[in-house]
């Protein structure tokens, strides 16, 4: 399968909060039948490379198919809790939004297929090598 | 209360104490509104509240409830027939209650019902509790005693029935400590939708399942309290609902005058989520979805003391402008645990910023940094964190990255440690860098003071060892009970300094006796209990 590498902000939109030292991110597709895509781009295991510095605990990912979206749950993500953090963000605020600069791998057919744009899209995940959009 | 058009309104007019104070006024005189609800109280506001309780036995809940009550919401509220329905109590609902009262007999509405609901806190009990083994962390394992030793406060999060019931008994205003956020609004609809009254009929407890308050007729009751607990999850949180903290925001006009939500509630547990007419901000499909998953776990199990409710299968959609539909909540038999939330003292902390020029910003800064640490380097047990602001610190691996240099950067430092010395010996060592650190740095302010450190301790307790209770405070005043004891007090005393206080020439006798009057008029006892 051919991939392509998107920001997760082409795809989705977000918002994160905190409930003690546990961060979630609510990740919503811009349109619920892209949540195919969505799902493919967003796992643990892509959470938990792009958070390493950040959160120390498990990350679990739900799923939300009602509103196409997904809920990430990340332990240990505020250095014992949003009342203790020496972070600026304490409570993982910002959290939502800046996952949403980072790119996730998806299948290019798929997402051809469903009507998300690819004009952002690039074939690593540091964007070096943007994909000419076909006419 | 009659609903109006066959679904009662309940509104979120704030978020927590914080949030903007005349809120609740702005969305009452935009719109028409059966119930208000109010959240003020988040993980730690408890413990704050305690520790403004000992130094003073008349504070402890969120005065900013005050403050809008006293620039017009109490006659609003009363004009309007609308009910007041809020955990603004918090450590202290008596006092809340008192003040409160105080204010609606200044204004003449002298017979202002109160209520308050009491027994969220457990504090005074935890170790027993603890002994016996009905305490556990949030895996079910039991609690270290020297934890629980050194707690101070600690609060069951109260579901919906004692809210109910309090606005059964006639409550205008219903004053809580720890019910939980969406609880606020699920009590209201207990009460709209005679649930309370058919719990009393039935002389079921205070805090029994509310799904047994249902009308005999219905189905699914507890898909209906799902259903409610979800429209208060969505408003709970204010304007996080109408378009605040959005994605979004680019594309929506007048956040400046963000209207506060109002969920348009039904018998069957579906709702719309919309705001007052002419305020800003935007009810979207996409607002309400980012809000519906706000600071919440499993989707398919979100606790809460009157349901555990799933969301997998709700859907949202945009009936009309600023108007989303919310429906497809399903609810399963509430926990036989309620969440505690407590905090114990962990030591100190403080922060402090400098600004960092440009050219070479970035090198500057890190200079910066690096004589601080050694300075302190001695001292062991303190802990400084330090962040480059504007180079990235809020971005995760693979997010946006710092290009080149920058015209200038601000130094973030947070430092904590178990010794108030250390933190106070930090505070001192910031400014000093302006003069002794690299070229340019600026932006000092007095020196930061250390504060004492809060740590949050979610616990679960078992359910039935908590007994809510609503208390309806009697408007009576200090006057009136001593004229009930007394009644010659009436023309012997009071009506003497009543003439004294309007028309005796000395000015500071006339000023005495009209403060003992007002002094007879604060209210004071407690009245019915239940």
């Amino acid at each position: 399968m051919s991939t392509v590498w998107l920001p997760l902000g082409v795809i989705a939109h977000a918002r994160s909060g905190d409930k003690g030292d546990i961060v979630n991110i609510g990740i919503i597709a811009r349109e619920r039948h892209w949540f195919p895509v969505l799902k493919q781009g967003v796992t643990s295991g892509w959470l938990a490379e792009a958070w390493e510095e950040q959160v120390l605990g498990r990350i679990k990912v739900y799923e939300v198919p009602g509103i196409g979206a997904l809920n990430c749950i990340m332990e240990k993500a505020l250095q014992g809790g949003g009342t203790v953090s020496l972070r600026t963000d304490a409570q993982g605020k910002s959290m939502g939004q800046a996952t949403l600069t980072v790119r996730v791998e998806v299948d290019r057919a798929l997402a051809e297929r469903l009507g998300v744009p690819l004009d952002e899209a690039s074939q690593d995940r540091r964007g070096t090598i943007p994909i000419p959009v076909l006419a | 209360m009659p609903a109006r058009g066959g679904v009662t309104r309940i509104a979120g007019a704030g978020g927590f104490w914080g949030d903007q104070v005349m809120a609740p006024i702005t969305l009452m005189e935009g719109a028409d509104i059966d119930y208000l609800t109010m959240d003020y109280l988040s993980e730690v506001t408890m413990s704050i509240m305690h520790k403004q309780k000992a130094r003073d036995k008349t504070s402890g809940w969120a005065t900013d409830l005050f403050d809008w009550l006293e620039a017009g919401g109490l006659e609003l509220l009363k004009k309007k027939n609308t009910k007041l329905v809020t955990n603004a109590g918090g450590a202290n609902p008596g006092a809340c209650a008192e003040a409160v009262l105080g204010l609606a007999c200044a204004l003449g509405w002298v017979d202002c019902q109160i209520a308050i609901v009491v027994g969220d806190d457990i504090h005074p009990r935890i170790e027993h509790m603890n002994a016996d083994g009905i305490l556990t962390d949030l895996s079910g394992k039991s609690v270290d005693e020297a934890l629980t030793a050194k707690l101070i406060s600690a609060h069951a999060y109260i579901g919906a029935g004692p809210i109910a019931r309090a606005l059964e008994q006639g409550a205008d205003i219903v004053l809580s400590g720890r019910v939980a956020d969406a609880s606020l609004i699920v009590g209201s609809m207990l009460h709209a939708e005679g649930w309370a009254k058919n719990s009393v009929a039935a002389e079921l407890p205070i805090c029994s399942p509310i799904e047994s308050w249902a009308p005999m007729e219905l189905h699914h009751p507890l898909d209906v309290i799902a259903g409610w607990t979800l429209a208060g999850h969505l408003i709970e949180c204010g304007a996080q609902v109408t378009g605040g903290n959005a994605d979004s925001w680019a594309d929506i006009t007048d956040l400046v005058n963000l209207g506060y939500p109002i969920a348009e509630i039904a018998t069957d547990g579906s709702s719309v989520i919309t705001k007052p007419e002419g305020s800003g901000g935007a009810v979207t499909r996409a607002n309400v979805a980012e809000q519906m998953l706000y600071e919440i776990g499993d989707p398919a199990s979100y606790f809460t003391p009157d349901v555990i409710l799933d969301i997998t299968a709700v859907s949202l959609d945009e009936i009309g402008t600023d108007r989303v539909a919310v429906a497809g909540a399903r609810g399963r038999p509430r926990p036989d645990n309620l969440k505690v939330s407590s905090c114990f003292l962990d030591g100190w902390f403080t922060s402090a910023t400098l600004l960092v020029p440009g050219p070479q910003a970035i090198a500057k800064a890190k200079a910066t940094d690096y004589i601080l640490l050694s300075r302190l380097a001695r001292l062991d047990e303190l802990v400084i964190h330090t962040e480059f602001l504007g180079t990235g610190i809020t971005m995760p691996k693979g997010g946006i990255e710092l290009q080149e240099d920058l015209p200038e950067v601000m130094i973030r430092w947070s430092v904590k440690s178990p010794n108030r010395t250390d933190v106070e010996i930090f505070g001192k060592s910031v400014a000093p860098l302006v003069l002794t650190g690299p070229a340019g740095v600026c932006g000092y302010s007095a020196r930061p003071r250390p504060r004492s450190q809060l740590r949050f301790v979610p616990l679960l307790v078992s359910r039935e060892t908590v007994e809510a209770k609503v208390e309806i405070p009697m408007l009576r005043t200090l006057r009136k009970a001593l004229t009930e004891r007394r009644p010659d007090l009436e023309t012997r005393v009071f009506n003497r300094l009543q003439r004294i206080s309007e028309n005796e020439n000395r000015i500071i006798t006339k000023r005495i006796a009209s403060r003992v009057l007002r002094g007879l008029e604060r209210p004071v006892g407690r009245g019915k209990v239940n």
